[in-house]
């Protein structure tokens, strides 16, 4: 078992409707994005090519963030998730330069203790912002917490309206995702860094 | 890819991204770390305990200081300890500890304990650790080409030599350490060889650096071309090495106190510069660097 994405570049239309609904999903505050979809804009003119790329943690099977980890707060999952420990991490940063996507998200003093309407929080932000924590570094889950209760597809891929984003087993070579990067010939990021990520892209 | 992929600040845009996390702090920990282990080392080799002392205050509270400073959540440093098989960080967590350990024993001891030997030895070799363990940290991170390089650990070392041999030199003409005369009388010598060892492999380290890919294209350009250019040529160089290396040759480290004040408020100038400036051009590729027109 290992679980991946595909992201279809074709299909992402750039609506940011998966950044959204990550931050409702994991009640991340302002300025705190699991993921995101970048403006990717190449060439010169009047060659120019503009494209949506969605961004998120790989879950890199060799994670150089979790060897970098002095404290044993990143880890690995069976499953292929690159989890953090809120309760282990002090907030070193190591991982956030070793990470060769950027991936990675620190939590200054204070993050957690205003919402989007100031220091006035709102019940959902009161009961969402109480699972973060100041001071350490967060990152994308691959919605482990739904994944424990029996929902095998992450907030985002399950709000995606292009369906740019498909979730699975990558270890199962029957899967939709195991297909897509079959037949389209997925590419994974930055690949020559030899991380191996989960994350697989279609162009 | 490459020139045509810009570097980027924005959230929502791709492209090249400057590293923003590791900057002043860091920097003064790996400054702290060098020059107190550097004298450290020098002063066990010269048994000067005030020497060793000095070294030691300035890891412990200068490294250790910053470091606590810049974590998240302080509180929690001992847990950076767990993971020595794979972390750097960890491992000097380990050799700075072992060092103050070692270190202060030191202090307490006779030199004709039988213990004094091999604790010196110990105590040295973990300094040394320290010296060069934030090295081997940022050539280990792939994410940053221009850090992954094989002479970071080199550049550590021979910056740490120089700092501890600066403190040193200082040290001797404020009158706080005495030294063997034959040891004295090269101590000039020493300190201009390893200034002109440092002007050679900061410049064999920038060479290797245009060779690093796009990114770090990226960063050498920011150094030399960018905004950390005038640091750079001033600071980290100017003044940190060919000053320093100028006023050495002519006469420096033989004359006065104030000239000998001058050498090392230089050296160590540029040494943090070195440093922060290092830290500061660190670059992210772009995360889809294949897509192109
Ligand atoms: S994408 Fe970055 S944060 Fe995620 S597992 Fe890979 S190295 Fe770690
Ligand atoms: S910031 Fe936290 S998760 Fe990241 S390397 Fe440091 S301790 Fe580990």
């Amino acid at each position: 078992m290992r679980y991946g994405m595909v992201v279809d570049l074709k299909r992402c239309v750039g609506c940011q409707a998966c950044t959204v609904a990550c931050k409702s999903e994991n009640g991340n505050g302002p300025g705190i994005m699991y993921t995101k979809v970048l403006d990717q804009v190449s060439g010169e003119y009047p060659n120019v090519r503009k494209q949506f790329v969605p961004v998120l943690c790989n879950h890199c099977k060799n994670a150089p963030c979790q060897r970098v980890c002095p404290t044993g707060a990143t880890y690995k999952r069976e499953d292929g998730l690159v989890l953090v420990d809120h309760d282990k991490c002090m907030g070193c940063r190591a991982c956030y330069v070793a990470c060769p996507y950027n991936n990675r998200i620190f939590l200054k003093r204070g993050k957690t203790k205003s919402g989007y309407y100031g220091k006035e929080m709102t019940p959902y932000e009161k009961v969402k912002y109480a699972e973060h924590q100041d001071g350490i570094v967060e990152k994308c889950k691959f919605c482990a917490h739904r994944i424990d209760e029996g929902i095998t597809e992450t907030s985002c891929s399950q709000t995606c309206p292009a369906d740019a984003r498909i979730f699975g087993d990558l270890d199962d070579p029957e899967s939709k995702v195991s297909r897509l990067i079959r037949s389209r010939g997925g590419r994974q990021p930055l690949c020559e860094d030899d991380t191996d990520p989960s994350v697989y892209y279609l162009d | 890819m490459g020139r045509a992929i810009p570097l980027v600040e924005k959230e929502f845009v791709s492209g090249f991204r400057q590293q923003t996390e590791w900057a002043w702090l860091i920097a003064s920990a790996f400054f702290f770390g060098k020059v107190g282990s550097g004298l450290f080392i020098m002063s066990v080799v010269l048994d000067s305990r005030l020497g060793m002392l000095v070294g030691l205050l300035i890891v412990l509270v200068g490294k250790g200081g910053a470091h606590f400073l810049y974590l998240g959540r302080p509180w929690r440093f001992w847990r950076g300890m767990a993971r020595p098989n794979s972390a750097w960080i960890a491992r000097g967590i380990w050799a700075m500890s072992f060092m103050m350990a070692a270190g202060f024993l030191l202090l307490l001891l006779p030199m004709s304990s039988a213990l004094y030997m091999p604790l010196a030895v110990f105590a040295s070799i973990c300094a040394f650790v320290v010296a060069v363990y934030d090295g081997f940290l940022l050539t280990s991170s792939p994410a940053i080409p221009i850090w992954n390089s094989a002479l970071m650990p080199v550049l550590c070392m021979f910056y740490s030599f120089l700092g501890g041999t600066t403190m040193v030199l200082f040290m001797k003409h404020m009158g706080f350490m005495q030294l063997d005369e034959k040891f004295a009388a090269f101590l000039p010598t020493l300190e201009i060889g390893l200034l002109v060892a440092n002007l050679l492999i900061v410049l064999m380290f920038l060479m290797g650096s245009i060779n690093t890919g796009s990114a770090g294209r990226e960063s050498f350009d920011l150094l030399v071309k960018g905004p950390y250019a005038l640091p750079f040529f001033s600071l980290a160089i100017g003044v940190g090495l060919v000053f320093t290396l100028l006023m050495s040759v002519f006469g420096g480290a033989h004359a006065g106190a104030g000239t000998v004040a001058l050498i090392t408020v230089a050296d160590l100038v540029g040494h943090f510069f070195i440093f922060f400036l290092l830290l500061k051009i660190g670059v992210f590729k772009p995360v889809l660097g294949f897509l192109k027109i």
